[in-house]
């Protein structure tokens, strides 16, 4: 399939990679070429715009920061829309507001051009090893389209609902990751605190109900304090704005996801914008620290 | 003095009013020919426009609900302002959008106050609300005896978004603690004591506070008329985090309570005032009765 690709991150590349070894016609557009130089290397093609990269595909996949880098690539002069053709696809697998993601499917449905929002969990190991699970929002039809694309990128697919839906999975997504890295981070911080081993802790929780994946490896960046890998907490601190903002919306009260997004913030302050985000421990460790303390 | 006033709604008419009391003279603009008609009747001048508005004024006023508004009133009193005019906006904005704003207006030559208020719908009808100021010094000096008609203590906290931040502080204080007012009456209810009773008891000690005092009888009267309407209170906890999102700077209190106020929207009492917290805390134990 003649297919382009936009958002040559962490991820991207290894996506983008992915596609090409599968045997793709695969072409790049991007801000720097620089970014680009490995992928061509392994045959991608190169187009001057984004409007090029939709003419000379039948389908073109993002995966930027933003609701409002998303908006830019389909709507700017030399963007997506002036270069699709009526039945080519979008399938933007970025993290944006579902309300940006229901809006460009309707842009694009006055034009005959396809739409699915197809965020992904599982971050830059998830997208090396082709394990991604993928949440799909947008028609039924063109899914089936997309179907051996995903099949590629990903370990598990699933169709969540009309365009915006697979935002709304992505969301919940983020409030229980997030959630449950703070609790391993407060759970770590409050053994360390009694002068208990933190690691005999971490494995014999691992053996139980409190076993988790976050648990597993957060929690291990945690013990073995290395925040520089992993994904950057300024990634999640973005994504939590977007579901407070829907909570406001909606008028849905999310008291723990709030209280969260509070200790990113903090995180943000701390300097912690380019850790992963396993940092929440050192904010709580700035709140007061865990050494020379405990309930006896 | 020669005032302008756009934004004739709840709070911004008995504000007119106090300014043609105190012997201001004030032009007045709205969408709505009916919004005109009160403060026509007590003497202010109504203009076909907002650039009219600000024709031979010394300072225009704003008060309106959100920072589009404010922006579009500051681009139509742009047009009709001499050098120098004061524009003094009163609505509740984020911070970042009044200094956006006044930037904007310095390059045309208006000087821009943010000087949004607190006090209430009563505040505003009795001329005692609490004005905070962000600007330029000189230009808060000419505004000021026009503030004075409007409200009892009025206060320049700096420069421009000054006064705005100051207001997201007082939105914090007010609803954080309307919550923890609502929180503490139902303790004492589903506790089986008499709240009434309770409030006697805490007027007088460390505990005490306007919230207290006011809004905690407002709550054991169960008169949920407002006041200040809950999804306002929800769209200035709204601005206050979402500022604090762009420092990255953690309000854990003030974000359990933009919830609180989220759910009292979500079920439908955002016309009540503030106040219905006490409702929902009511509903989130298993009703009203102990």
């Amino acid at each position: 399939m003649k297919l382009g690709f936009i958002g040559l991150g962490d991820m991207g590349q290894a996506m983008a990679r992915h596609l090409l070894r599968a045997g793709h016609d695969l072409a790049v557009w991007a801000r720097r070429e620089a970014s680009a130089e490995s992928l061509i290397a392994d045959g991608a093609g190169w187009c001057g715009s984004p409007a090029a990269l939709a003419d000379r595909s039948e389908v073109v996949i993002t995966m930027v920061t933003g609701s409002a880098d998303v908006h830019d690539l389909v709507h700017r002069g030399d963007g997506l829309l002036a270069g699709f053709d009526p039945g080519n696809l979008h399938i933007d697998m970025s993290t944006i507001a579902p309300a940006t993601a229901r809006a460009l499917a309707a842009d694009y449905a006055a034009r005959g051009i396809g739409w699915l929002d197809a965020p992904v969990s599982g971050g830059p190991t998830g997208a090396l090893e082709a394990s991604l699970a993928i949440m799909v929002g947008g028609d039924e039809a063109t899914l089936t389209r997309a179907w051996p694309l995903f099949d590629i990128l990903g370990a598990r697919t699933v169709h969540v609902g009309a365009a915006g839906a697979g935002q709304v999975a992505k969301a919940c997504n983020q409030m229980i990751m997030v959630a449950a890295i703070e609790a391993a981070a407060e759970a770590l911080h409050l053994a360390a605190a009694n002068g208990v081993d933190v690691a005999a802790v971490r494995r014999a929780l691992m053996g139980g109900s409190a076993a988790s994946r976050v648990l597993e490896v957060m929690g291990a960046r945690m013990e073995t304090r290395h925040f520089d890998k992993g994904v950057d907490a300024r990634l999640h601190h973005k994504d939590f704005a977007l579901c407070l903002a829907e909570a406001h919306a909606l008028g849905a009260p999310l008291p723990v996801a709030a209280a969260v997004a509070q200790q990113l913030n903090a995180l943000m302050a701390c300097g912690g914008a380019r850790k992963d985000t396993a940092a929440l421990l050192t904010v709580l460790e700035s709140m007061a620290p865990a050494a020379g303390r405990g309930c006896a | 003095m020669d005032l302008g006033f756009v934004g004739l709604g709840l709070m911004g008419r008995p504000m007119v009013l106090n300014l043609l009391k105190a012997g201001h003279s004030v032009r007045v603009w709205a969408r709505r020919e009916a919004a005109l008609a009160p403060v026509v009747a007590a003497g202010a001048v109504a203009c076909e426009s907002l650039a009219a508005v600000a024709e031979g004024a010394t300072v225009v006023f704003s008060c309106v609900a959100d920072a589009p508004d404010v922006a579009q009133v500051a681009d139509g009193v742009a047009e009709g302002a001499a050098a120098g005019l004061v524009f003094a906006d009163m609505s509740t904005i984020a911070p970042a959008a009044a200094r956006d704003i006044a930037a904007r207006l310095a390059e045309r030559g208006v000087r821009m106050l943010d000087a949004p208020v607190s006090g209430g719908e009563v505040g505003a009808i009795a001329g005692t609300l609490t004005i905070m100021v962000g600007g330029d010094a000189d230009a808060f000096e000419i505004a000021r005896p026009a503030f004075a008609a409007m409200g009892k203590s009025v206060n320049r906290v700096g420069e421009s978004g000054a006064g705005q931040v100051a207001k997201a502080c007082n939105q914090i204080l007010t609803g954080v603690g309307v919550a923890a007012v609502a929180e503490a009456l139902n303790f004492a209810q589903k506790s089986g004591v008499d709240p009434a009773r309770v409030r006697e008891a805490l007027l007088g000690g460390f505990a005490y506070s306007r919230i207290l005092e006011n809004h905690g009888q407002r709550m054991l009267d169960r008169n949920f008329k407002p006041g200040f309407k809950a999804w306002m209170h929800q769209k200035d906890m709204r601005i206050v985090m979402e500022e604090a999102h762009q420092l990255g700077l953690a309000l854990p209190a003030a974000a359990v309570t933009a919830q609180m106020f989220n759910a009292l929207v979500g079920s439908g009492m955002g016309e009540d005032d503030s106040i219905a917290m006490l409702k929902l805390l009511e509903a989130m134990s298993g009703g009203a009765e102990a």
